[in-house]
């Protein structure tokens, strides 16, 4: 059986969760099996030179673009599964995989599962392990082959990156289909980080949907000056545009690793972890004692977060005017 | 321009989840049932399309409560409200209503279908994506900006790390939205009231068109994996023990 293991990178940079891809596919093979990496992109020298755990790399190749819109992507895999008829496509759960992973099960009518933990494989079948409801349920869930998984980052601990011998290496040509594409790419916006870069902050404060409203924040920035610390958001804090988007921590924000991350009033969403999870000292704050917060924190509180920042804020200040 | 909005009701997360009896769903009875965030921003994300170019606005939703999220719609400034009839007690599953949302697209002569990027209960995968291939429509998730001029749409989406590509698309398209242009906005209880006059339309669903070779066997409550000290629930204490935590690791001084 043949695995496809889908990567990404731009910028001349391979994304750290392409060599997770190609693990968690060798952690399936069988005898005469093949790992088989496909990469969509312009640097194809990047993708040669990293993901030689796969036993081939198919590279579809563009002249112009490092970033490919997935419902392109979507298509250029759609003619790789074509041809190569593989058992199983994983696709890690990124922005891009979020479109191209039920794209490709919609057009392959093949089942898929998202947002997967574990799998093992009992011949035929798939027994797996998947996150729900943010990661308070897991799903232990059945699927027959061929099937697509979306996969966490995280979940299989990336293989080396090596590179490829070239007579591994297919490349196809995506222009034509990227030319033919509906979706066109008419611009790449960078961050400026001339506010704020929190990936280079030694000491964060992050504050998610526990602290209720806008004005609570200020209690917050409060406390993080007296930290030295920068003030960051969850998601639903910045999506209520209570602070700027650089700073927001998590999947679709900053991954960040600092020395001290205070959360208060964050749940702990799969998709927040993956931005904080490897801070030096992790302390969260949540009255929820089951929030997934907790699983990756140092140190839990579930008291109130006000009356926390209120008594921590008193004795820090007490602590400075002595 | 004619768009279609998909509200899904979702139990709050938020709060404690228990198991169901046979193992295979969560218990409901005593939940409490949301909007998806990600769909509440897609439906403002409509309302201002139609505030900017004059669209019209339909809005289905599926799910407990969904009568109630209808008429904050209609509130909104939706122009159709429309209930999507589902299986009582059951998770919505992207990939079962997919087959409904481009059924009803197709019969309503839609422009834009607008849903939220996910959902906690889409485990079987995305419903933009699903929607976007049955109807052979281009589509885009993760959106946080999207700009209609005629036909043509110029959309943002956002890639992690800060990072956001634009994209141009023409119509009929579906979309993922991740957050709206503005935050969504407030519905004052006079609004909500008169809204309540608004006749709410049923839909049946489509058979999905997808085969079943995927299954939910059981869920199950992950095992608490903190090794975390657990430093209590009285904030004094709480307080007292972080500053000498952060004293030790020379954290607790700006």
């Amino acid at each position: 059986m043949k695995l496809i293991a889908c990567t990404e990178g731009h910028s001349g940079k391979i994304e750290a969760f392409s060599l997770e891809m190609i693990a968690a596919a060798r952690s399936l093979t069988q005898a005469d099996d093949e790992v088989v990496a496909f990469f969509a992109g312009r640097d194809a020298e990047g993708a040669s030179a990293c993901l030689g755990a796969a036993d081939r790399l198919i590279v579809a190749r563009s002249t112009r673009s490092d970033v490919i819109p997935a419902e392109t992507y979507a298509l250029l895999l759609r003619d790789v599964i074509i041809a190569e008829s593989p058992g199983l496509v994983l696709v890690p759960y990124s922005a891009n995989g979020l479109d191209v992973a039920a794209d490709i099960a919609a057009r392959t009518g093949w089942p898929l599962i998202s947002y997967v933990n574990e799998i093992k494989r009992l011949g035929e079948n798939l027994t797996i392990v998947a996150q729900m409801y943010g990661g308070k349920i897991l799903a232990e869930c059945e699927v027959r082959l061929p099937a697509v998984l979306m996969i966490n980052p995280g979940a299989f601990a990336a293989a080396a990156p090596a590179p490829i011998a070239p007579v591994n290496v297919q490349t196809i040509d995506a222009e034509p289909v990227l030319t033919s594409g509906k979706v066109k790419m008419v611009a790449i916006d960078m961050p400026d980080y001339a506010d704020v870069d929190l990936t280079t902050a030694d000491r964060i404060v992050c504050v998610g949907r526990g602290i209720g409203d806008e004005a609570s924040i200020d209690l917050a920035r409060n406390l993080a000056t007296m930290l030295g610390a920068e003030i960051a958001g969850s998601r639903p804090v910045v999506d209520n545009g209570w602070l700027p988007k650089l700073r927001q921590v998590g999947k679709s924000g900053q991954k960040v690793k600092p020395k001290l991350y205070l959360a208060l009033g964050v749940s702990g969403a799969p998709e927040h972890l993956e931005g904080m999870s490897q801070a030096d000292l992790i302390i969260a704050v949540n009255t929820d004692p089951k929030a997934p917060i907790f699983n990756v924190a140092h140190y839990g509180a579930t008291c109130d977060l006000f009356d926390l920042v209120a008594n921590l804020s008193d004795r820090l200040r007490a602590g400075s005017g002595r | 321009m004619n768009i279609l909005v998909v509200l899904r009701m979702i139990p709050d997360s938020a709060g404690e989840l228990q198991l169901a009896e046979d193992g295979r769903g969560i218990d409901r009875e005593w939940l409490d049932f949301q909007l998806n965030d990600f769909d509440d921003h897609a439906l403002e994300e409509a309302i201002l399309l139609k505030e900017a170019s004059g669209a019209k606005v339909t809005v289905v939703a599926v799910g407990e409560g969904a009568n109630r999220v209808l008429q904050m719609a209609a509130a909104r400034g939706a122009d159709e409200v429309v209930a999507l009839q589902s299986e009582e007690d059951a998770m919505i599953s992207s990939r079962e209503i997919a087959a409904s949302i481009a059924a009803m697209a197709r019969a309503k002569s839609v422009d834009l279908v607008l849903c939220g990027v996910q959902s906690t209960e889409d485990v079987f995968g995305q419903l933009a994506p699903y929607v976007g291939a049955l109807l052979d429509w281009p589509h885009v998730s993760g959106t946080n900006r999207i700009v209609a001029n005629g036909a043509v749409l110029r959309v943002t989406q956002e890639r992690g790390a800060g990072v956001a590509v634009t994209y141009e698309l023409a119509t009929p398209a579906v979309l993922g939205v991740q957050t709206a242009s503005k935050a969504p906005r407030y519905v004052s209880g006079s609004k909500l009231r008169e809204a309540s006059k608004t006749p709410i339309g049923r839909a049946t669903p489509e058979l999905s068109g997808f085969e079943l070779t995927a299954e939910i066997i059981t869920l199950r409550l992950p095992v608490q994996g903190g090794s975390g000290e657990n430093l209590g629930g009285n904030a004094e204490t709480v307080a007292d023990r972080l500053v000498t935590i952060l004293a030790a690791k020379g954290l607790a001084r700006n």
